[in-house]
């Protein structure tokens, strides 16, 4: 049945402007908190090392065809010599690295820090929205939908006859929730627009795991053909200094 | 690279401030962004900024970083003074700080304290093994003191550990140039190259010391790169032009003997004389018979 429900817009000012704001305070004091929380991580000489050292392998890599070929193959060599090439990991090591993680007891308190400074705080306002906010009508989604979507956003409605535009709230903190990255952005600053959704796949990678980069650039590097680019560029020469006199 | 955009405005707030016009931290904050080397410049304004409390009140917390970029130029333009106070200042607000031990050591450096300044940057190394500008202030000590090998070897243990700086490279590269050392310096260009392929001024610079080393494929390759340069800078660098002529002239000595068929070489080598007479045309008339004279010379011996 597709009756138009008529929403009281008391609902707007006490329901969806406060979570809103709510939402948007929490972020900020999570991010001053964070600031606040981080430990200076002093960095690791090893680290940095096999940080530049792709970042020269794949600088190689993109411009392999401007350097004549015998200094493209002695550099390939240089980097993936089987002896002891940069990038060549002995195999034993590179399944050191997830343990070693955990293992070390900085990184491990780092990992659980930042995990718990967002779950925490979305467990709360999640609480607090269902038990505040719950067992009415908030808001009318402007799309049709199907049915599927109503154990989701309508779980505090009991009844099966609502169209399913009609939501409840917790459906507007998971939009929230979503959605003010671009707020966070403006808020704190273009670098710190960090939102949950970007930690929770944050979350999911374990951080750095050096070997395996290294052994992918490896590769990359064994894979490539050396293409030389100059030849080419004298005929280019050609061209350009012919349109120059025109 | 500083874009032209921002050196025009550079150039533009500099002159507004000079004629009395406000937009001083403006200015200083530009220099500090595009590391701009105005010293006399910088001391003279960040001076009358610091020594006025109240423009002082209103920088805030920009305050410490106009302090210390006024103690750079004050050692840039030798007011050693200057430079003293500030970084007094500067030490009682941040007792203990790396950057601000850089400072006294560079201090020390601008003094000609050699010894002194490489004991004090020694220990801020220890607190911070991976500083990389105190890497750098060491190797610009042995520099400066005239020591080219042990900057050298400074310069490659930093390069071990920190292989992707580019600028490193190419500090490198000069000084190799300067011992001669043109294998070493083809090297260090070819790793310029890698990281900034579309720059040409590393095309140039690389074709140069082909050029120099010699021999035949050397000259072939330095051919090719002088054509790279010319086709990145749309044929308007004279260096090129000129590289062009002239490596095609020594491949054509080298090959006397042989019947190459250098038919596409020619072909470049003649537009770019050609290149060559129309740019001192416009730009220096009064050379151009100077370059048609070589030139025909050139083309006679080839």
């Amino acid at each position: 049945m597709a009756e138009d429900l008529v929403l009281d817009t008391a609902i707007r000012d006490w329901v969806l402007v406060p979570l809103s704001v709510v939402m948007v305070l929490i972020g900020v004091l999570r991010y001053f908190v964070s600031k606040l929380m981080r430990s200076h991580q002093a960095p690791d000489l090893k680290v940095v090392k096999e940080g530049q050292v792709i970042l020269r392998a794949r600088n190689l890599r993109a411009a392999s065809g401007f350097i004549p070929a015998k200094s493209f193959r002695s550099r390939k060599t240089y980097f993936t010599n089987e002896e002891n090439g940069l990038l060549h990991v002995p195999k034993g090591q590179s399944q050191n690295a997830q343990a070693q993680m955990f293992s070390d007891p900085n990184l491990a308190m780092d990992m659980m820090k930042k995990n718990l400074s967002m779950i925490i705080p979305q467990t709360l306002t999640f609480a607090w929205v269902n038990f505040f906010f719950s067992g009415f009508v908030a808001a009318k989604i402007p799309f049709p939908l199907t049915q599927r979507f109503r154990g989701m956003l309508q779980n505090g409605i009991d009844l099966s006859t609502v169209d399913v535009s009609y939501v409840s709230s917790r459906s507007w903190y998971f939009l929230n929730l979503f959605g003010l990255r671009g707020l966070f952005s403006l808020i704190l600053g273009e670098e710190n627009a960090m939102d949950d959704t970007q930690r929770m796949m944050q979350m999911s990678g374990f951080g750095f795991d050096p070997s395996r980069s290294l052994s992918a650039e490896k590769d990359g590097i064994d894979i490539i053909q050396h293409d030389w680019a100059l030849p080419k560029m004298e005929k280019r020469a050609e061209d350009a200094l012919k349109k120059l006199l025109k | 690279m500083v874009r032209a955009e921002e050196a025009a405005r550079l150039d533009r707030l500099e002159s507004q401030v000079e004629n009395g016009g406000g937009g001083a931290e403006e200015y200083l904050c530009l220099v500090r962004k595009l590391k701009a080397r105005r010293s006399d410049k910088v001391l003279k304004h960040g001076l009358s900024i610091l020594n006025d409390p109240k423009a002082r009140s209103k920088l805030g917390g920009e305050e410490w970083t106009l302090y210390e970029q006024v103690a750079f130029a004050a050692m840039d333009c030798q007011q050693h003074d200057v430079a003293k106070d500030c970084i007094a200042i500067l030490s009682k607000e941040f007792p203990g700080s790396t950057r601000v031990g850089r400072l006294e050591g560079l201090l020390l450096e601008a003094k000609g304290a050699w010894a002194e300044a490489e004991k004090a940057y020694e220990r801020l190394l220890e607190d911070n093994p991976l500083d990389q500008l105190i890497h750098k202030r060491m190797v610009a000590i042995a520099k400066a003191q005239g020591d080219l090998s042990a900057a050298v070897n400074l310069l490659n243990k930093y390069l071990e550990i920190f292989m992707a700086d580019h600028d490193a490279w190419r500090e490198l590269a000069e000084i190799y140039m300067s011992l001669q050392m043109y294998k070493q310096a083809a090297f260090c260009y070819e790793e310029l190259i890698l990281s900034q392929p579309t720059v040409p001024p590393y095309h140039l610079a690389y074709a140069e010391v082909l050029y120099t080393i010699g021999g035949l494929e050397n000259l072939q390759t330095a051919k090719k790169y002088y054509a790279s340069t010319i086709t990145l800078t749309g044929g308007k660098n004279t260096r090129a032009l000129y590289g062009v002529c002239l490596c095609s002239i020594a491949i054509n000595q080298l090959t006397k003997g042989r019947n190459k068929e250098e038919k596409e070489g020619s072909n470049l080598q003649s537009l770019a004389a050609e290149a060559l007479q129309r740019d001192y045309k416009e730009r220096a008339p009064k050379k151009l018979p100077l370059v048609i004279s070589m030139l025909k010379n050139m083309k006679l011996n080839s």
